[in-house]
């Protein structure tokens, strides 16, 4: 068996609710009301995912699919690094590429031709990478005549195109992708998806998350935990063990639900993978709104 | 520490490429553009020299004639100071998409600032060579230049780490930091020339690190002779302290940045 490229191993995320601005402001009604103690226990957090355990095979296909709030864009910035998880562990080989937000380094004064640079920089390459890689990603971007202007003179399709040329050309061993296929016009589209397919081809591994059902077809969705809404009082409430054809290493989520309170509505994330041909992966986790 | 710096060199072709976007950004539609690197210092020149030498005469020592030259050694390297320090107070906020979105080293902004001012006042020396020269003062002793430069190199970093980490988390440092930033320029010897001050207000300013970065610029570049070691040795010794514990503070708070910014 490959080594897998993604390991999560029972990762919890927990977001405190308020910002140090918010606590000064409750620290002072608080000692005013006298309910200093009460306002400072950990109810105050938000756990934004809780007992997530899966693995990505080399060279698959992963895709997570969750509602609004269901923790996705959390996992992803997990994988990409960005955030460390509060709890469990979280293994990736290799380069990381995230399209979790286009052209989030592109300063708008500058000429897309530096930002293009800069931005490839910023995502690991070397300047010599990023000059050999350049007029292919201008090319991708469809780009040619308007590179040498500022980018903030750029449509909104045009910045989110040069986002994405320059993304996809940082080459990365994992893909992290975010619902942004929807850039440009719809050859456009098909021709992101076409080089996402080509990654597919060369034995990337992509993990993508989606709040619907993935806009390609590759290999077949061989299985998945459902996604439909559910609504639920109990804050222990969990989504059933996934079906069949467990891989190796796959790890059920803990008997324990996010630890809240409150009525509130529970929504959840499946996950499934699509391989080439073959499922490999299968798991699902709880999240809360 | 160690790592801080490690990070530094690691992504130098980061910290070039964005320091040049920089420079370029600030001046972009601007008619003068890259003049303004020379313009600002001139203009700042002028407005203090019609202060010190129209408005309030007669009052500096006839060791720090002319005047605006003495002042022009000294505002130099302390705008590069004030505006590194300002500046990186806020830049993690400001570029909170990069750190939110990015998998990106933080470090990287508040160096950033920190050379890109620097950037400005190497454009700025020139002049201040050009004037000096003028006036018949450029001597040997400007070729000492570099030693002062690194030790407020490495004040201007570390400080510039610590504060950067600091705001996320209370963004009140950046509007105390304006108040703090304009009485330090007073409490270091920029307008008035450090050996005419005696008693205890030359002890309260021997321990501004700054004091002894711009006396050793003073000296070098007006007076012709240095002899300012021992100031600037400490001044050195407080900018490693400095950076230490500005690099341990935000590699302590790197972690929060992408959720509180």
């Amino acid at each position: 068996m490959i080594a897998p490229a993604i390991v999560a191993r029972d990762v919890a995320k927990v977001y405190r609710r308020f910002l140090h601005r918010n606590q000064f402001k409750t620290l002072k009604s608080a000692l005013l009301t006298g309910s200093l103690l009460s306002d400072l226990r950990p109810d105050e957090t938000f756990t934004a995912l809780d007992g997530v355990s899966f693995e990505v095979p080399r060279g698959t296909t992963f895709g997570v699919i969750g509602e609004n709030g269901s923790g996705k864009s959390t996992l992803l910035k997990l994988v990409a690094g960005i955030t460390k998880p509060t709890r469990g562990s979280l293994a990736v080989d290799g380069r990381v590429s995230a399209l979790i937000e286009l052209g989030a380094g592109f300063h708008p004064e500058i000429s897309g031709r530096e930002n293009v640079s800069i931005n490839g920089i910023m995502l690991g390459l070397t300047r010599r990478e990023v000059e050999r890689r350049f007029d292919e990603i201008v090319d991708f971007a469809e780009l040619r005549d308007f590179i040498d202007a500022p980018v903030k003179t750029y449509s909104s399709g045009m910045y989110m195109r040069l986002g994405f040329a320059v993304a996809i050309h940082v080459d990365p061993e994992v893909l992290l992708i975010d619902e942004v296929l929807a850039v440009g016009d719809e050859a456009f589209t098909r021709k992101c998806l076409d080089k996402i397919a080509e990654f597919r081809r060369r034995g990337k591994t992509i993990l993508f998350v989606t709040p619907t059902s993935p806009t390609w077809r590759g290999g077949r969705m061989r299985s998945s935990g459902p996604s439909r809404p559910r609504r639920s009082t109990s804050p222990r409430h969990r989504r059933s063990p996934p079906p069949r054809r467990r891989p190796a290493g796959w790890h059920p989520p803990p008997a324990t639900g996010p630890a809240a309170g409150g009525a509130a509505r529970s929504r959840s994330a499946a996950c499934a993978s699509w391989t080439r041909g073959d499922a490999s992966a299968t798991c699902s986790f709880p999240g809360r709104p | 520490m160690i790592a801080a710096v490690r990070a530094l060199v690691r992504y130098r072709a980061l910290v070039r490429s964005l320091v040049s976007r920089e420079l370029k950004a600030r001046y972009r539609g601007s008619v003068l553009g890259f003049f303004w690197s020379f313009v600002n210092p001139l203009l700042l020149l002028l407005t203090y020299t019609l202060v010190f030498t129209v408005i309030l005469p007669g009052r500096q020592s006839p060791a720090i004639e002319p005047y605006f030259l003495f002042f022009f050694c000294g505002i130099l390297p302390w705008t590069w100071f004030s505006a590194s320090l300002a500046e990186s107070s806020g830049v993690l906020i400001t570029s909170g998409n990069l750190i939110k979105k990015v998998l990106f080293p933080a470090e990287v902004l508040p160096a950033v600032t920190v050379f890109a001012n620097l950037a400005h006042f190497l454009l700025g020396l020139p002049i201040l060579l050009a004037f000096l020269a003028a006036e018949g003062k450029l001597g040997w002793t400007a070729l000492l230049l570099p030693l002062p430069l690194v030790v407020q190199l490495v004040l201007c970093l570390g400080f510039a780490l610590f504060l950067s980490a600091l705001t996320v988390h209370f963004r009140d440092v950046q509007s105390i930091l304006g108040h703090v930033l304009h009485l330090w320029f007073f409490a270091t010897p920029v307008l008035y020339h450090y050996g005419d001050i005696q008693g205890t207000l030359r002890q309260a300013l021997r321990l501004n690190p700054m004091t002894h970065v711009l006396v050793s610029y003073q000296q070098i570049l007006f007076h012709g002779h240095f002899g300012h070691w021992r100031g600037l040795g400490l001044a050195l010794l407080v900018g490693l302290f400095v950076f230490a514990v500005g690099a341990f503070l935000f590699d302590r708070l790197r972690d929060t940045f992408p959720e509180e910014v």
